[in-house]
């Protein structure tokens, strides 16, 4: 068939990192390069030991070609994840973080974990993040109803993970209230 | 230096499509009827849409098309001028390629180029497929209706009624033809819990849709629903269905 079964009720983790590898991030480079026209806009010059700003996946590949360090952006680091865990657990609300925080981090510490400090650290905050707004992610299908329901701040692999259960239950919800 | 230059000339030609490209708000915004503007006053209508580059834009029509249960207008315009992208850049990564005097620096920038070309294959074809699926699945649907054809390419057009024929042939001869006539028709009107015979789109199917900018959402039922820009919120398709097409939302 044209579209695989495992694709057509919802996008799949990989497809969002691609997404997610669309999006700049600071490097340092270990090697030069003159601005280069991309499909997906002119990047460059890279010119060591200026930092440059670049699309995640080339980060990636130059990277795993040890030619450049990746700059850990300023929410992937501890003081500001412990910060965010603390909002997490005390708001109700989820608290803002970026909108595909999951996937860049999870690239991020894949390949660059050299980069980063402490990553271990970073790991566990970030599967505790993930633990305590999951919860609350359950806990917000009370609130469901069969019009609308405002996910504010939620991110796009979260997204991802509820959706076929809540897209269900709407659906569920509005043939028990029709018209209502 | 022929390399050189063609880099360059490539990275000209994109400053210049990314300057005729630009969102067509105002042409949009003259082919919206009058009423709309007066039932909303307190939304802002100058408020730009954020800019995006044809990846960009091409990329988040992906991703609507595999959320929205129904077929979104086509984006032939975007995706041959992507394809053109496309298809330049794998020309002068061959050019330079069969250079023999390429350098170490310019075979990093060649790799670079090619894993992008492959990435925004990727992207281009994922989004084909998905048009193509749905495409298969309502093609009755589609020749019956002329409002979705306004919707789709003459290909799929041509597609959609091709497909169409070919099921109902192999309907008929493997089933139909053994029923009573009265029975072998395959658009009966549904008994009241069957389901319709012509798969349709679920409109009303819940969708997450992600405000761009400050908009109103009104529901079947009539129902308006504000929707901030930045907001997320799940709600039905049908709610959303006009301005995800007219680019104010995004469904992720």
């Amino acid at each position: 068939m044209s579209l695989p079964h495992t694709l057509r009720a919802s996008v799949t983790p990989p497809e969002l990192e691609l997404i997610a590898c669309q999006q700049l991030v600071d490097i340092v480079p270990l090697i030069a390069m003159e601005k280069t026209a991309f499909i997906s806009g002119a990047y460059g010059p890279l010119r060591p030991p200026h930092k440059a700003r670049i699309p995640l996946w080339m980060a990636v590949t130059l990277k795993q070609k040890k030619k450049c360090h990746i700059l850990a952006p300023e929410w992937l680091t501890v003081e500001y994840l412990q910060l965010k865990l603390t909002q997490e657990t005390t708001q109700a609300e989820f608290t803002k973080l970026p909108f595909r925080f999951a996937e860049l981090s999870r690239v991020m510490l894949d390949v660059a974990s050299d980069d980063l400090q402490n990553p271990d650290k970073l790991r566990s905050l970030l599967q505790d993040l993930r633990e305590a707004r999951q919860a609350k992610a359950r806990a917000g299908l009370e609130n469901l109803e069969h019009s609308a329901l405002g996910l504010s701040n939620l991110s796009a692999m979260e997204i991802n993970e509820i959706r076929p259960f809540f897209i269900e239950a709407m659906a569920i919800l509005g043939r028990l209230q029709p018209g209502a | 230096m022929s390399s050189v230059a063609s880099w360059e000339a490539e990275y000209l030609r994109s400053k210049e499509s990314n300057a005729t490209s630009a969102p067509s708000f105002s042409h949009r915004g003259l082919s919206a009827p009058l009423e709309d503007d007066l039932l909303i006053p307190d939304v802002q209508l100058g408020e730009p849409l954020p800019e995006e580059t044809p990846l960009e834009q091409l990329t988040r029509h992906w991703m609507n098309e595999r959320h929205a249960p129904d077929i979104l207008p086509a984006q032939d315009v975007l995706l041959g001028s992507i394809l053109d992208h496309i298809r330049r850049q794998s020309d002068t990564i061959q050019l330079l390629r069969g250079d023999p005097s390429t350098s170490e620096e310019e075979h990093i920038r060649i790799m670079l180029a090619q894993t992008e070309v492959e990435r925004v294959q990727f992207v281009v074809r994922s989004y084909v497929r998905t048009r193509l699926y749905k495409i298969e699945k309502y093609a009755r649907y589609i020749i019956a209706n002329e409002d979705v054809q306004t919707r789709i390419t003459t290909a799929e057009r041509d597609f959609a009624s091709r497909h169409a024929n070919i099921m109902d042939r192999h309907f008929y001869s493997s089933v139909l033809q053994s029923l009573p006539e009265s029975q072998a028709g395959l658009d009966d009107t549904p008994h009241f819990i069957m389901p319709p015979m012509v798969t349709e789109p679920e409109t009303t199917r819940a969708v997450f849709a992600h405000a761009l900018k400050r908009t109103i959402a009104r529901t079947p039922e009539g129902k308006t629903i504000d929707l901030p820009k930045g907001s997320l919120t799940l709600l039905s398709y049908a709610a959303v269905a006009d301005l995800v097409a007219a680019g104010e939302v995004e469904l992720v």
